[in-house]
């Protein structure tokens, strides 16, 4: 609707108040097709000062020198510098190829052990729905705590878990499980991955409610097998689902550093550097905000790409 | 192609009795409908003969054998969901010939046979298609597509026309005639429409509460049903019930209700132990013309409903109010006095304590 047909649809003002009644005129602006715009303007502010502000600060921080320990020179447009000394900084392409396996094996874990438990909890046995409560614990943790409580039960002196497996004999002595290079990576992989399993046991519980169960009937008559039915039905029904998990677990494990922080803060050596960790020491460890900046805008576009690349290849959008 | 014989199956959950002792024999290429209200027990009775459900007691025998423990895909039966069931991510073609797939037919072979049942069926043009881009119908063809691509023994069909609009409804229902005319497979087809059981079935057992009401052939469904629930569930309108005095008159035996008396001339029942008691006729509203004749109502016009091919007059005959099916002419105006004579012959008599047919 046009404002000049708005306004010839409202009486002429009687009085002079009448023509200048705030009231009045906010019942004629109501009326203009401005009126959604204004509606919006309040969340568009917001969302403008606490999400694109500090994203685009984020970036131009990227190119700009921000040492916090060195004042001189700090804000200065410094180009490409920090992207170039990350091309040839060894410690960026060991924490890249180590957040690959960090965020490749966690999520593998997380995904089979989240879907068995799924299924498991689905089949409405007995006791189910306490089990159910019972695998969601771990996520109800934070990472603060489940990372030192299974920092202290693997404890090379007085971990729980090296008594353990000594007492059943799978180990001769008690072993510093974050202390060794060749354990250190897998081990942090088994505490995200027990923390984070049951964020895909609750989203695959809930996809798969919405699953006919005509559909198994049908599959069962025309003979197909459990693991068939698994395969051609659950699993492709379940696509959408797995999709949005597997995307917000992949940007939770790029991102936060909190857990390896715990554990290994990246160490030993840097068998456990990932690039979110790399990030977080290169801003509060060595104050060097700038070049923070530039790890965070790769992380950043990894993660866009990898996002379109998996929506794409998992058909998402498709049906 | 094979007979089923379903002999003596129960089914309860818990304390509660879904199914109370269902007797069934259905002969080979024989199409039974299961009919009854929603709760009556007839899908579960279905799931049962799937395989899908477990029977709490009795047999399930598909030719001669006894399938009790044999897992459905074992059964060579095919099933037609209420939801037609396709697989959402697969298309057309694969969803039919899926059970070829699973029983790993020869990919040339199970192709050719997706593509006779797709002729039958009319829908080669959809095998491309995801379940999702097609119609109601379309679905319900490709359900149809993926139960006869297998020629099983026994098809069976769960409220499988439900979902599709009146139209649609009728085409399909003459579709699946046709198939069964053409294919002769044994079919158990389960519904709570009346109209599909009587114009499908050979054999059609009405229940209700788990409990068979009356199994026979539609005719004697509808001319002659076992007991009042029977008579008042098939038909539309429904059949009028009329409660009176049964006498003997001066040309035979009469009803006497309360705005008269009706002369029972023809009647075929042997009714002489309800002599001098109280019964219920049951008259079809078709069985009621207009006009007087050898034997007759006289009653109130209440409501009369023009349907097009029929006007449907409901009369209150003593208080009772009775549905005439009578021609597209006839109009009387509510409260015109209304003689309607009556088919005596077509009357069925119940007895009101039991419900049961004399």
């Amino acid at each position: 609707m046009s404002r000049g047909r708005a306004m010839a649809a409202l009486p002429p003002p009687r009085s002079t108040w009448d023509a200048i009644n705030p009231l009045r005129l906010l019942g004629e602006l109501s009326e203009t097709r401005y009126w959604m715009y204004l509606l919006l303007l309040p969340s568009a502010l917001l969302i403008t000062a606490i999400v694109l502000f500090p994203t685009v600060y984020g970036f131009q921080l990227s190119f700009t020198e921000m040492r916090l320990n060195r004042p001189a020179g700090n804000g200065a447009f410094v180009g490409l510098k920090h992207y170039q000394r990350m091309l040839a900084d060894p410690i960026f392409w060991l924490s890249l190829r180590n957040t690959a396996v960090w965020v490749t094996f966690s999520i593998l874990i997380e995904f089979v052990v989240g879907l068995v438990a799924a299924l498991a909890l689905n089949r409405n046995l007995w006791g189910g729905k306490v089990l159910a409560v019972l695998i969601l614990v771990p996520y109800f943790l934070p990472n603060v705590v489940a990372g030192n409580m299974w920092a202290l039960m693997l404890d090379s002196r007085v971990g729980v878990i090296n008594d353990i497996l000594v007492n059943i004999g799978l180990l001769q002595e008690y072993k510093a499980w974050f202390a060794d290079p060749n354990t250190a990576m897998a081990t942090a992989i088994f505490v995200e991955a027990w923390h984070s399993f049951p964020f895909f046991t609750l989203l695959i519980m809930a996809g798969l409610k919405g699953i006919p169960t005509d559909l198994y009937k049908a599959a069962d008559i025309d003979g197909a097998g459990a693991f068939a039915q698994l395969r051609l039905i659950t699993l492709p029904m379940l696509r959408t689902i797995i999709a949005a998990a597997v995307i917000l677990r992949v940007i939770g494990l790029v991102n936060s550093p909190d857990l390896l922080l715990i554990l290994t803060q990246g160490g030993p050596g840097r068998s456990t550097q990932v690039l979110s960790l790399y990030a977080f020491q290169n801003a509060y460890s060595d104050f060097n905000f700038g070049y923070a900046g530039a790890l965070s805008v790769v992380m950043f576009v990894l993660l866009m790409l990898f996002a379109w690349a998996y929506i794409r290849l998992s058909k998402v959008n498709q049906d | 192609m094979a007979t089923l014989s379903i002999k003596g199956v129960r089914k309860s959950f818990g304390a509660v009795e879904v199914l109370n002792n269902i007797d069934i024999e259905v002969e080979d290429g024989g199409f039974l409908v299961l009919l009854g209200p929603s709760g009556c027990g007839k899908s579960t009775l279905l799931a049962i003969i799937a395989g899908l459900e477990p029977s709490s007691g009795g047999d399930i025998l598909i030719g001669d054998k006894n399938v009790n423990d044999v897992h459905p895909k074992d059964r060579n039966i095919a099933m037609v969901f209420q939801s037609y069931a396709l697989y959402p991510t697969m298309p057309v073609r694969r969803n039919i010939g899926f059970g070829l797939e699973m029983r790993k037919v020869d990919a040339k072979e199970r192709e050719a046979a997706v593509q006779r049942a797709a002729e039958l069926l009319q829908i080669e043009h959809l095998l491309d298609r995801k379940p999702g881009q097609l119609s109601g119908g379309q679905r319900q063809r490709v359900a149809m597509g993926r139960a006869i691509v297998r020629n099983p023994d026994l098809f069976l069909f769960d409220e499988p026309l439900s979902n599709l609009d009146a139209k649609l409804r009728v085409e399909m229902r003459t579709e699946i005639k046709r198939l069964h005319d053409r294919l002769g497979t044994t079919t158990v087809y389960v519904t709570h429409d009346q109209v599909e059981a009587l114009t499908l079935g050979t054999k059609v057992a009405v229940m209700k509460g788990g409990v068979i009401q009356q199994l026979a052939d539609p005719e004697t469904i509808y001319d002659r049903p076992a007991n009042m629930f029977v008579a008042g569930f098939i038909g539309s309108p429904t059949m009028n019930f009329l409660t009176g005095m049964l006498e003997h008159g001066d040309g035979g035996l009469v009803l006497r209700h309360a705005a008269g008396s009706l002369a029972l001339v023809g009647l075929e029942q042997d009714v002489a132990a309800f002599v001098g008691r109280e019964v219920v006729a049951g008259i079809r509203p078709e069985t009621l013309n207009a006009g007087q004749g050898a034997a007759g109502l006289q009653g109130i016009v209440d409501v009369v409903e023009p349907t097009g091919p029929d006007t449907m007059v409901i009369v209150s005959v003593g208080g009772q109010l009775l549905t005439a099916r009578l021609g597209p002419k006839v109009r009387p105006k509510p409260g015109d006095t209304l003689n309607l004579s009556v088919d005596t012959a077509a009357i069925n008599l119940f007895d009101p304590v039991t419900g049961n047919r004399i």
